[in-house]
């Protein structure tokens, strides 16, 4: 292993650099999947919100949102009956509250998936945070040195 | 890995048992409701043969059986609302409907019309259809080091697939793989095209201390990796691993760029790269992809992340490549041999 303390050449620098670049490209697609498993988990909570309120208006009239921040007032034929994305592009035909059911257990797989990534994620930065160190002494190891020549 | 598809198995696993044992319990109440049956003769006479096929056994047959041979035949009926459930867990799994479909006939083949003696474990029974089922869908796997072992050296793999999949770690992690299973290795940085892959790929094989043959960001990828094959060549190594750019099979240049690496280098395999927490889109990328440039087998990135498991259980069915390896980590030797009898395994909990 190599000794931490000796003085760092210019090659083992760059390496480290390579590596902190390696590593940084890896977290950025790593905070990429969290984001999206977080835009997944608050779209199935606002489809649980809007099945709860549907079957609350007993038939009255509900917003629906239609993009750009419009939204009309609608009354939805059948809010017993939820067509849900199952996986593996299979809709199927639920009753409300199975649906419900469904996106709650949906929701609980993304929180497990995204507290995975996050520990992948927080493993990563330590190794960054651990390199950067490196670097950091590295250059003033340098820069010590270059004072001394001068 | 695959946790949640393993807990919905297990689930599965024991509400096809239960409708056995309810089919059996429905069958010794209803024996003793019938007639009694004549005297027995003092030679038993050879079971008749039932006149109705195996999978709707009348009602007199299933009592008939069950009093003369003590056994009973699962029908149809019996499991009708088991399968069901484990067509939705499938699909809930991302499972692809094709290899659903193939599971679920499977099992259905496996378990009706069976001659259950009782006694015997229902589970066992259940276990056994299941696990043909699965095995039958995941294929048999790709041996690489035997590939490789058969071969004439040296063995060219090229890696294609989609952005951000992990390619370039998946081709490090496999040449880490490949050395310490004793094989010669050289790497060829084909990805010229997004910034920082050729350094990227130079500290992997720095770390793993295996030769990478590279040319500077933008040159031609077919080029540098006729390097790399000729410089296999010469120095006689067993394998050359290709790197290349990611890319969607619906971009015309990149995909003939990829048509001319083919021509160029001549892979004796094209390996599909793709992660397994994408599911089904994985599957449907793969299939894309073996449409345009044809692929010979499949990695799955970031298996250790994917509950669901879709993506492996139904990428060999429904595109007719076998899985190759999953990647299940960060660290080089966090690649896994797909191996199915022993991913079937644990999916059952059969620990073996």
């Amino acid at each position: 292993m190599a000794d931490r303390n000796a003085p760092m050449d210019q090659n083992e620098l760059m390496t480290l650099q390579n590596y902190l670049q390696e590593y940084g490209q890896q977290a950025e697609i790593f905070v990429q999947q969290l984001q999206m498993l977080e835009n997944g988990r608050l779209e199935a909570h606002a489809a649980i919100e809007s099945l709860e309120e549907m079957l609350a208006a007993n038939g009255g009239a509900v917003l629906l949102q239609i993009g750009g921040g419009a939204s009309v007032r609608a009354k939805v034929v059948e809010p017993e009956k939820v067509l849900i994305a199952i996986g593996s592009e299979v809709i199927v035909e639920r009753s409300n509250k199975d649906a419900i059911d469904f996106l709650k257990e949906r929701i609980m797989e993304m929180e497990a998936s995204q507290k995975k990534v996050a520990e992948t994620l927080d493993r990563l930065r330590a190794q960054m945070n651990e390199i950067n160190k490196r670097i950091e002494s590295g250059y003033q190891q340098a820069m010590a040195a270059g004072q001394n020549l001068g | 890995m695959f946790g949640g598809l393993r807990e919905k198995l297990m689930a599965a696993r024991q509400r096809l048992g239960g409708s056995i044992e309810a089919a059996v319990a429905k069958a010794e109440t209803e024996e003793g409701a019938v007639p009694a049956p004549e005297s027995p003769s003092p030679v038993a006479a050879p079971p008749q043969k039932s006149p109705s096929p195996p999978s709707t056994p009348s009602f007199v047959e299933r009592v008939r059986v069950l009093i003369t041979e003590r056994e009973l035949i699962v029908s149809e009926n019996d499991l009708d609302e088991a399968l069901s459930e484990l067509e939705m867990t499938l699909l809930e799994s991302d499972v692809a409907l094709p290899a659903t479909d193939a599971i679920i006939a499977s099992v259905q083949k496996n378990l009706v019309g069976r001659h259950r003696k009782i006694g015997e474990s229902v589970d066992a029974l259940v276990v056994n259809a299941l696990k043909g089922a699965l095995l039958d869908v995941l294929g048999s796997g790709f041996d690489l080091k035997e590939y490789i072992t058969k071969h004439e050296r040296p063995v060219k793999i090229l890696f294609t697939g989609v952005n951000g999949t992990g390619k370039t770690t998946t081709v490090a992690k496999i040449g880490y793989y490949l050395k310490k299973e004793g094989f010669t290795v050289v790497i060829g940085a084909g990805d010229t095209y997004r910034a920082g892959a050729i350094e990227q790929i130079s500290v992997h094989a720095e770390r793993i201390g295996i030769k990478v043959i590279q040319h500077q960001e933008g040159a031609d990828p077919s080029a540098v990796l006729f390097d790399a094959v000729q410089y296999a060549q010469s120095h006689k190594l067993d394998v050359v691993l290709a790197d290349t750019a990611g890319r969607f099979h619906n971009k015309a240049n990149l995909m003939s760029q990829l048509e001319k690496i083919k021509r160029v280098m001549k892979p004796d395999l094209v390996v599909y790269v793709d992660e397994a927490v994408a599911g089904n889109d994985a599957v449907t990328r793969a299939f894309e992809f073996d449409k345009t440039v044809g692929a010979d087998a499949v990695v799955l990135t970031k298996a250790d992340m994917d509950s669901r498991g879709g993506a492996a259980i139904s990428i060999a069915h429904t595109i007719g490549k076998p899985l190759m390896f999953l990647g299940v980590g960060q660290a080089y030797d966090d690649i896994l041999p797909f191996e199915p009898a022993k991913v079937v395994d644990e999916l059952l909990d059969c620990g073996t």
